[in-house]
């Protein structure tokens, strides 16, 4: 009887230890189930994208890979994004926009990237912005000025854009607040007859205009532009107080040797692309001084992180004593990806570009809030060449140099 | 209303132009007529003179004057080099040496272009010499010593390339063969040393047009297909191995170019030199002043 009672007890402890046991060992399980998504599998996120890094825009490719070599070293020693690594895979298109749209593709489709990088320069991001829309993919790049942006994409975003359509905005509004008897009284207008040109002056004649200037000459030139003498002789004998030329370098060089020669000084000169290049300086010396252009980024730009991408570009790069600006684009496209996927605590694109389209950042390009087009406000920096350095003019709050105008003679 | 200055600038820019253009084309047009085949590689060869131009200036403070010396007998051994390890090879091995040696031309365009890049990067360069920022007046015209210079070379050496084809003996042979190939042979000259001869003068009358050129213009390893463009146009329109049909080609574009702007507005000037090669070509299809 008491063997059996024994017997009894025994079983009893037993089933309700292995009860018990169980139980704690099913509720693990179940806890470690509900934790395991929460702790994330740890690879690494994937960024894909492809740049120039040979041909013709290797140089400035170049550049804008080492923004975004730089951002991955400094988010990767913050932890990452939603803690996990980030993995870059950049391709090089050569230069090429059959390139840049088959291998973006190829990242998308074989790669399986889980965020795309973009491209440059407008041609490739252009044409990868629609491969971006085709597969729901958020693509932050500079974009190919306002028709790239006007296309209906709802996954791409300009952060900063280089738009020819701003270029000489913060000009424009500088001019405003010239007083209407020192502002000049006419201009003449020369643009490289390609979309660049007709980007960068598209409204100018109206904005001239509006501001009490006389349009005296509106002309297109071919590329490669074979002589400047005719076409400056034309603005001298027409006495234009502005000279604008939106082209490149090359015709840059040329039109700033027959001013120089024919001793024509207008009290402006606004050039286009070229002279915000490190090449103006370094090629032209103190004849480029003067000049004035646009950007929509600048190592000057008063910004949080600026300076420190600064100080690091000049520590790792010497001589240099400061980043580049496609340094900066590239950092700052980044930049906004980040934000999109930390604001949004997901790698859906849908919901970093949902995300994005409905908060504010502040990066190093400033402060935005994106447009339905992917766009921020209109970014009106105005340049102008002073001793050999690129300074801001306009706005008045991230002005560096007060507007050197009228323009000094030649060689002064 | 048109100005006098206007039109004088648009003159003699045109002239400058055009003068540089000549001096490029003449080699091109000669290769082109003697030997058949179709250099794609010549603006290449001429960015080379103006590469070697800026590196013997910067590197060493050479005058580009100076560097005429090093760069005649440097591009005329690659002329002949040319000619023994590519043309003639090639020539060997087909019946249409004007298509292959395009595509043999152009894909030494395309190393040549991107040896440049690895060497110089793809920046603009200009050329920055003691009398750059020189202009001479003449009456209220203002020009810039340097093209005065770069006219003074491109019209000597042309000169110079006209005595040699018509005053020397190996010119004079130079042009039979272009004239008449197997009757030149059947004359007993020596073809093959006189094609090596027309290459190296070719390639050695490019650098110096690359001098000219850098002398006016800033350049990119990638400026040379925009030279082509010109050569072909200054080469078709003056007639093939003609020096004086280049000369005056040279002179037509640089002048459509240049005082046509003052006439018309810059966006048709293309238009007018691509239409007017088609008139001379349906009027005239070899050339101004081909025979």
């Amino acid at each position: 009887m008491k063997r059996t009672a024994f017997y009894r007890s025994r079983w009893l402890v037993l089933t309700f230890s292995i009860i018990c046991i169980m139980s704690i060992l099913l509720a693990g399980c179940a806890q470690q189930a509900a934790t395991k998504p929460a702790e994330t599998p740890k690879t690494p996120i994937k960024i894909g994208g492809t740049l120039p890094l040979t041909g013709i825009y290797a140089d400035t490719g170049k550049e804008v890979y080492g923004g975004y070599q730089h951002w991955l070293e400094v988010v990767n020693a913050s932890g990452g994004m939603l803690g996990r690594k980030v993995e870059l895979t950049i391709y090089d298109d050569a230069s090429d926009v059959k390139n840049a749209v088959t291998l973006l593709e190829k990242l998308i489709t074989v790669d399986k990237v889980d965020l795309l990088a973009g491209g440059y320069p407008g041609t490739c991001a252009s044409a990868q912005m629609s491969v971006a829309e085709q597969y729901k993919k958020v693509y932050v790049s500079m974009g190919g000025h306002m028709t790239s942006f006007t296309k209906g994409y709802t996954y791409s975003f300009g952060a900063p854009p280089l738009m020819g359509e701003w270029w000489f905005e913060g000009i424009y509004r500088w001019l405003g607040t010239v007083p209407q008897a020192e502002r000049p009284k006419s201009v003449a207008i020369f643009t490289m007859n390609n979309p660049i040109g007709a980007a960068l002056l598209a409204d100018a004649v109206e904005r001239f205009k509006s501001l009490g200037i006389e349009v005296v000459i509106n002309e297109k030139y071919d590329l490669p532009l074979a002589s400047a003498d005719s076409i400056v002789a034309k603005a001298k004998a027409a006495n234009a107080e502005v000279f604008v030329s939106g082209g490149l370098l090359p015709d840059g060089v040329l039109t700033v040797k027959a001013c120089k020669t024919q001793g024509y000084n207008p009290k402006l000169y606004l050039h286009g692309i070229g002279s915000i290049t490190r090449g103006w300086v370094a090629q032209l010396g103190s004849d480029g001084n003067y000049i004035c252009s646009g950007n929509s980024m600048s190592y000057r730009l008063p910004y949080p992180g600026v300076d420190e991408l600064n100080k690091w570009y000049a520590a790792n790069n010497p001589p240099a004593s400061n980043a580049p600006d496609y340094f900066l684009f590239g950092y700052c496209w980044m930049q906004v990806l980040q934000k999109g996927v930390e604001g949004s605590q997901s790698l859906d694109d849908t919901k970093i570009r949902d995300w994005l389209k409905s908060h504010e950042i502040s990066v190093i390009g400033g402060k935005w809030t994106f447009d339905s087009r992917g766009l921020p406000p209109t970014i009106d920096f105005a340049t102008q060449i002073i001793d050999g350095k690129v300074e801001l003019i306009w706005p008045p709050d991230v002005r560096t140099h007060a507007p050197v105008y009228p323009k000094p003679a030649w060689g002064k | 209303m048109l100005s006098w200055y206007e039109i004088a600038h648009g003159l003699i820019g045109g002239i400058f132009v055009g003068a540089a253009y000549a001096l490029l084309s003449a080699g091109f047009s000669l290769t082109w007529g003697v030997t058949r085949v179709i250099n794609l590689a010549h603006a290449a060869f001429a960015l080379l003179g103006s590469y070697i131009t800026l590196t013997l200036l910067e590197m060493a403070g050479i005058d580009p004057l100076v560097s005429i010396v090093f760069i005649v007998p440097l591009l005329f051994l690659l002329g002949l080099g040319l000619h023994y390890f590519l043309i003639k090879p090639t020539a060997k091995r087909t019946r249409d040496i004007t298509g292959a040696s395009m595509v043999l031309c152009f894909g030494l365009y395309i190393i040549i272009e991107n040896l440049l890049v690895i060497m110089f990067k793809s920046d603009d360069r200009v050329l920055h010499s003691r009398y750059s920022d020189i202009s001479l007046a003449i009456g209220p015209i203002s020009v810039a010593l340097t093209s005065i210079i770069s006219l003074a070379i491109a019209a000597v050496s042309l000169v110079i390339i006209y005595f040699f084809l018509n005053r020397t003996y190996t010119g004079k042979a130079v042009r039979a063969v272009w004239q008449d190939r197997e009757g030149a042979m059947l004359s007993g000259i020596n073809v093959e040393g006189v094609t090596a001869i027309t290459y190296g003068l070719s390639l050695a009358t490019a650098g110096v047009a690359g001098l000219c050129l850098v002398l006016m213009y800033s350049v990119t390893p990638f400026i040379g297909f925009s030279w082509l463009v010109f050569v072909f146009l200054v080469a078709i329109m003056g007639g093939l191995g003609s020096i004086l049909g280049v000369t005056v080609g040279g002179l037509i574009v640089g002048l459509i170019v240049s005082l046509g702007s003052v006439f018309i507005p810059l966006a048709y000037i293309n238009l007018v030199l691509f239409v007017l090669l088609i008139i001379v070509l349906l009027i005239k299809p070899s050339g101004l002043f081909r025979r």
